[in-house]
């Protein structure tokens, strides 16, 4: 799958619909049954059902404290719901997750990042990999602390540990939003490697723009309720896009 | 296991790269470590002086027909000093561990030298050369000053007898042996008989009779020369190679304790944070580390750097030892048990620092609430147990005393076994309790 990603320099090439080949009959890669998650007395989410299926790249859009967090950290397991289940196709770690704030140490090396989270990953070749993703995500191997590299950068050491474990669901939140365009087209031609390639990514926006040309599906969440799901086509028909323009 | 390992190489890497943050972790503990431990050596309690009575001294001795009450006269004189009675042995075991500032020895034969006033009794003073020590030298050549004077009235009232015998007459003993004198007013009266009753000695029996006059008037003034002297005790003074006050068994170890509890809990409580800090936390948890494994990490790591940093203080504190000449009766190998006490405390410690950890929400706020909340318990643990109620209690769910304790015992005790097992089990009850909270509380850090 690395290698897939490396070979992925072309633009990305807008897709409404799953590629045939991919989706097969194996079911959801991921799917959300009526999922539930309060924080003490808030509710941050409420029966909420998403199904991720292999070519599939769903857009999770709404405005601010919305839940759109909150659902991708249940998709990805680090936080378990309160209601409701998730169920996905691997044991978990097939599940790729880029928060919106980067995850990294920010007084190791990027390469030290990646190869402590490889370790950890239990990745054959640790270095190996580590070095490979720096490639592909073309950030410095240079041993230079990662918190002193540029937000593009650090977003894109973001997702290069994500990428450790070759997931087959990547979930991104708000991944662009500090991100200048050359950046972000670079950053959605290496997370469209994967709908491409049979896997799925499902991410958080508040750009309508890049539903538009990213997304196949979107959910709209509004204070933690699923307020619109459906494909892209829909959304664009549908009266719901009008609330956030 | 592998994911600790990893998770603690990690925390490695990161500390050496905060070199001031590893600095002041390691100075900072140390200096107040020396500064509290003089402060509750020497100022919450009276300085303690041994005294070792090898004579068998009754409260009550009577010297000269006159009572003494040993006890009284002593506390009269050294009010500020807490003279503690113990056997040779212990009296040299506490000099030598710095427990007691100096030892009073009253040797066989004390009181019967003094009752039979040939020879002056000796007092032998063993004492740390030190600023205190001498304090304490003074204190007892005050306190030699003050029975010498009271001494010296008891002998000048028997002398007066004697001089009265020897003026009037009569029956007397003197160093167990009866006698019976004329005395100078009967022998002047008879010398005047004789020389009426022998015209022709008159002369001399006058002349004779003249110098019995004037002794007689020469002994009437002896009280005033008697009173003008009088020091019947010799102070020997010999100083030792004991520890001084700075390097007292108790001052290392509550200087130990406070090293390792400063930098496990501060480190601890910052690290975990951190984790949240850095955002990582989300990412570790989702499967690649259990949250136990992460809090044993910290543990590991900081139970290590905590117990390194005690042993070089420990050594250093080993090697001034033995250039004051100390002859330590455990000078060295008690280091391995002082290690395991430095990494049973420093775990114990981490553990509640995790638990701070758990409660804050970035590293800052994490080490400054570790501190706002450790400092105060760890004075709680230098305050006697005795002096004020609950005190004791709440030290007690803390592992600052719990730590002195075994390192104290560690230094100073000639068999630890007890204490040190006493402490230990303290030391690892608090560390699953305050571990279990903090895993416990791992829930709040994700929220």
């Amino acid at each position: 799958m690395v290698d897939d990603l490396a070979r992925h320099g072309r633009p990305y090439e807008r897709r409404r619909t799953p590629p045939e080949h991919v989706t097969g009959s194996s079911g959801p890669l991921l799917e959300a049954q009526c999922v539930g998650r309060t924080f003490g007395a808030r509710v941050a989410l409420i029966d909420i059902d998403l199904r991720v299926r292999a070519g599939d790249s769903v857009a999770l859009v709404g405005p601010n404290g919305a839940g759109k967090s909150t659902l991708l950290s249940l998709l990805a397991g680090a936080l378990s719901p309160t209601s409701g289940r998730l169920v996905h196709r691997g044991p978990g770690r097939e599940i790729g997750w880029v928060p919106q704030r980067p995850a990294i140490y920010s007084r190791l090396s990027a390469l030290e990042n990646l190869e402590h989270f490889a370790r950890l990953e239990r990745v054959a070749s640790p270095a190996e990999r580590a070095r490979r993703l720096l490639e592909i995500v073309e950030v410095s191997a240079d041993p230079i602390a990662a918190g002193t590299l540029s937000s593009g950068n650090q977003q894109r050491l973001n997702l290069a540990i994500a990428l450790l474990a070759d997931p087959e669901v990547l979930l991104l939140d708000e991944p662009t939003a500090s991100l200048d365009p050359r950046q972000r087209r670079r950053f959605w031609q290496l997370a469209h490697a994967l709908p491409e390639r049979g896997g799925a990514i499902v991410f958080a926006t508040q750009h309508l723009v890049e539903v538009d040309e990213h997304a196949s599906d979107v959910l709209l969440l509004e204070a933690g309720r699923s307020a619109f799901s459906g494909t892209v086509a829909d959304w664009q028909s549908s009266a719901a896009i009008e609330g956030l323009r | 296991m592998r994911s600790v390992a990893l998770l603690v190489r990690k925390d490695g890497r990161l500390l050496r790269r905060s070199p001031a943050l590893l600095a002041a972790l390691i100075v900072y503990p140390i200096v107040i470590a020396v500064l509290v431990g003089l402060v509750v050596r020497f100022a919450g309690e009276q300085p303690r002086v041994a005294l070792v009575d090898l004579d068998g001294i009754p409260p009550i001795v009577e010297i000269g027909g006159q009572e003494f009450d040993v006890d009284q006269i002593i506390g009269q004189t050294i009010e500020d000093i807490e003279l503690v009675r113990l056997d040779a042995d212990a009296a040299e075991r506490a000099l030598k561990a710095g427990d007691v500032l100096a030892t009073i020895t009253i040797p066989e034969g004390f009181v019967r030298a003094l009752r039979g006033m040939l020879r002056s009794p000796q007092l032998r003073l063993d004492f740390n050369s030190d600023v205190l020590g001498t304090r304490i030298l003074n204190k007892v050549q005050a306190l030699v000053f003050s029975l010498n004077r009271q001494l010296a009235e008891t002998y000048i009232a028997a002398n007066l007898e004697y001089v009265d015998l020897l003026t009037v007459g009569g029956s007397g003993s003197f160093a167990g042996s009866s006698f019976d004198v004329i005395g100078l007013e009967e022998a002047g009266r008879r010398l005047r008989a004789l020389g009426e009753a022998n015209p022709d000695l008159r002369p001399e029996f006058d002349e004779l009779a003249t110098f019995v006059d004037e002794a007689g008037l020469a002994l009437a003034a002896v009280e005033d020369s008697l009173r003008a002297t009088a020091h019947p005790i010799e102070l020997v003074e010999a100083g030792t190679s004991g520890r001084d006050a700075l390097l007292s068994a108790l001052v290392q170890a509550f200087g130990l304790a406070l090293t390792i509890a400063f930098i496990s809990v501060l480190l601890a409580a910052g690290s975990l944070a951190s984790e949240r800090d850095e955002n990582v936390l989300g990412r570790l948890l989702r499967g690649l580390v259990r949250p136990t494994e992460l809090l044993a990490s910290k543990v590991i790591l900081v139970a290590i750097l905590a117990a390194l940093v005690a042993l070089i203080l420990a050594i250093a504190l080993g090697v001034l030892v033995e250039l004051n000449g100390v002859a330590s009766e455990h000078p060295w190998e008690r280091l391995p048990l002082l290690v395991l006490g430095f990494l049973v405390a420093g775990a114990s410690f981490a553990c509640f620092g995790t638990l701070v950890g758990t409660r804050t929400r970035d590293a800052r706020t994490a080490t400054l609430v570790a501190l706002l909340i450790a400092l105060p318990l760890m004075l709680v643990g230098l305050v006697p147990t005795e002096s004020v109620g609950g005190v004791g209690i709440v030290s007690d769910l803390f592992p600052f005393s719990h730590s002195v304790d075994f390192f104290d015992a560690a230094l100073a005790d000639a068999d630890p076994t007890r204490a040190v097992l006493r402490s230990t089990a303290w030391l690892v009850g608090l560390g699953l309790v305050y571990g279990t909270a903090a895993r416990l509380g791992m829930r709040r850090l994700l929220a």
